[in-house]
């Protein structure tokens, strides 16, 4: 497949040459250069060629602006990294939000925090900051904020139509579990447009990850997705392992798998206590805190937190696990899959709220690939994709365990392929207890001072909510020169506003539970 | 003229120049044990909170376990999370919708002082809610875990009525 590209890529490039990097260092197959005329025939190449468009990255490098185009494959491991240099005097890019349609949000993150302009984008204004911030918050130097930028940044305005009026779902709203806020245009009870406002909590982790060292940036991944902290602890750990090679015992990968599935039945619980009290059925949130409460118990002792765990270290983990925590996790797979019989006669088979979500928020194989949703919501709609299968860290590979999709792709599937994962999740937790090796737990190579060597890595891991990619540019000094988080739930929401169009506004609610968001990991 | 004041209800002073401390005790110790609090989720401690309410930590106990989801009907608000400044006339609206008598809550460091987000450079984190609005208790904690949340709805209980209703924690240092 790399190879087959890489031809291709080469014959519509022609001028610049495709180069092939080393994956394992750097995280994509394949990179080239591209100038801004033909940027939109590479995106239509790889649109053609069933690419999804995983990450668009803006990073500063003073003497120019570089645009990242990470094009990614369901199915088989390719990745291409395509860039784009532009003037910081004048920055200027085209749009590929009409090929991919995700682009359209990327580029208007883009926009606020580094001044980059998209041609053709039909939305310049902010998405996750205001009026406020005078500086773009991203760029290396302070680049002011012109008021003739502010004015077009902020001319967010919901199209007026007759027989229409809007209404706010949040900031402050039960079911949009945090503080997201949907702009909805009604007609009547039916939705016309959807338009997602981010921001109320972006919490500057890019630009606090600017600012300090990789060590000392360990506790802002457990902040950022606040369910499932394990997989985000995970997939920093492993990323900068990788970047500096620092070897990881086995102990240490088989004990990192055991707790990051446990935080995912804990994540995947509480989207379902959650999903459905939307829904309007409180008993199922009682139910399942009873179980997350479980986990917390056996996980606590071992990690020292109740939620935002920063248990992982480069090179190992923080503390090793002793024999209450195997004899406390083995007694909770029994009594989780007890409780599964419970859930189904409860939730599964509960004809309302099958009736309440088959057939809604449709998401077909095209759309999902357009809109580069990951993770659940993407197996729901019928694509096998799972990065613990298809790139496993940690000792993910040794463990066997299946993928679930769904058929139909609606929020009934959506249900259906979590309680599977939860099942699956089970089971990986018993393979990998029953195969727990004795040894260290960390690293004697570790350096005290982390210095990457020069170079940028593209690193991604399966969190509970899809694919969460890491993107750090290293400078060899102490601190990363660029950190961009991939998230999983900003992807998945993206897909909203087409889900929503024409639906009821009763059922915009089930379809945003059932892509399961954690709104401080899409506005980080 | 009865009105309803800051703090309890009072007689107007032009009017009637007398206070009935009985019936605002009275009013107090039934606000105190009985606390509406309001669903606002901001951040990480929003999932501590929904702990405290739920199952184990039950809330309940103490009468504070009825979650309103709209401020109208709330008389506390539990600022639980980092609190932006996209956010920041959000929660002051949602503060002044409130009727009196109301009491704030700032649980975890974020809405406490900023917490982990506060660093040179930064350009969107409120340092402390109190910056915005009146703040009784504050429960320090990253996030606090649910037994410090259930002290301090105890704290605000004792601030409402001017008495503790349960023995403190023994202090071990």
């Amino acid at each position: 497949m790399v190879e087959r590209i890489k031809a291709e890529l080469g014959a519509t490039l022609k001028e610049t040459p495709v180069g092939e990097a080393d994956y394992r260092e750097r995280g994509y197959h394949l990179f080239a250069e591209v100038a801004s005329a033909d940027l939109l025939n590479v995106a239509r190449f790889f649109d053609e060629r069933g690419f999804y468009l995983a990450a668009l990255i803006c990073v500063d490098y003073k003497e120019y602006l570089e645009l990242v185009y990470i094009f990614s494959n369901h199915a088989s491991l390719c990745k291409v990294k395509i860039t784009l240099k532009i003037d910081p005097a004048k920055p200027v890019a085209p749009t590929i939000s009409t090929v991919f349609d995700c682009a359209y949000w990327h580029e208007r993150e883009i926009r606020e925090f580094f001044g980059v302009s998209f041609d053709g984008h039909p939305n310049m204004t902010y998405l996750f900051l205001h009026e406020g911030i005078d500086f773009y918050p991203l760029r290396k130097e302070k680049i002011p904020v012109s008021d003739e930028d502010k004015k077009a940044l902020g001319a967010f305005r919901p199209g007026e139509g007759e027989d229409t009026f809007f209404v706010n779902l949040g900031p402050q709203h039960p079911s949009t579990h945090g503080v997201l806020r949907v702009v909805l245009k009604m007609d009547g009870e039916y939705i016309q447009s959807a338009d997602p406002v981010l921001g109320y909590l972006h919490r500057m982790h890019e630009k606090m990850a600017e600012n300090r060292s990789y060590l000392q940036f360990l506790p802002n991944t457990g902040r950022m997705d606040y369910l499932g902290p394990m997989a985000f602890n995970l997939g920093y750990v492993t990323a900068v392992e990788r970047l500096c090679g620092i070897p990881v015992p086995d102990r240490a990968n088989y004990v990192r798998v055991i707790l990051t599935e446990l935080n995912r039945l804990s994540s995947h619980l509480m989207w379902l206590g959650a999903y459905l009290a939307d829904l309007g059925a409180l008993t199922p949130f009682l139910f399942v805190f009873d179980d997350r409460e479980e986990i917390n118990d056996i996980l606590e002792p071992v990690t020292g937190s109740r939620l935002t765990y920063c248990y992982f270290r480069f090179g190992g983990l923080y503390n090793d696990v002793d024999d209450a925590f195997v004899a406390g996790t083995r007694a909770f797979i029994e009594r989780l899959r007890s409780r599964f019989s419970l859930y189904e006669k409860l939730v599964g088979g509960n004809v309302i709220f099958t009736n309440r979500t088959r057939g809604i928020g449709v998401i077909t194989k095209e759309r999902a690939r357009k809109q580069a949703v990951s993770g659940p919501v993407l197996r729901g709609a019928g694509i096998p994709m799972d990065i613990r299968k298809s790139e496993p860290c940690a000792a993910y590979g040794e463990m066997d365990f299946d993928v679930p999709v769904g058929t139909r792709g609606d929020a009934l599937d959506m249900y259906q392929v979590r309680i599977r994962e939860m099942e699956n999740a089970l089971n990986i937790i018993e393979q990998a207890l029953a195969r727990l090796p004795e040894g260290p737990i960390m690293t004697e190579k570790a350096p005290r001072k982390l210095k990457p060597p020069k170079g940028d890595l593209y690193h991604t891991v399966e969190t509970p909510r899809g694919e969460l990619g890491i993107y750090i540019v290293s400078d060899e000094s102490d601190k990363p020169y660029r950190m961009k988080w991939r998230v999983p739930s900003f992807s998945n929401l993206m897909i909203f506003p087409e889900l929503a169009k024409g639906n009821l506004l009763a059922d915009a609610v089930a379809i945003l539970g059932s892509l399961d968001l954690v709104i401080p990991e899409i506005d980080r | 003229m009865v009105c309803l004041g800051e703090r309890g209800v009072c007689l107007e002073k032009e009017v009637f120049p007398v206070k009935f401390a009985v019936v605002e005790k009275v009013l107090d110790l039934a606000r105190a044990n009985s606390i509406w609090p309001m669903t606002f989720g901001l951040a990480c401690c929003a999932i501590e909170m929904m702990s405290t309410a739920m199952s184990r930590f039950d809330l309940d106990r103490f009468g504070a376990g009825v979650f309103r989801a709209t401020p109208r009907q709330a008389d506390l608000m539990i600022v639980s999370g980092t609190v932006t400044k996209k956010m920041a006339p959000v929660l002051v609206t949602l503060y002044e919708q409130m009727p009196s008598p109301k009491w704030v809550l700032a649980m975890g460091n974020c809405a406490i002082s900023g917490g982990p987000f506060v660093f040179e450079g930064q350009y969107n984190v409120i340092e402390g809610v109190d910056l915005l609005v009146p703040v009784d208790v504050y429960v320090p904690g990253c996030p606090p875990r649910p037994e410090a949340l259930l002290e301090g709805f105890l704290k605000l209980e004792e601030k409402i009525t001017g008495k503790r209703r349960f023995p403190g924690p023994e202090s071990r240092w």
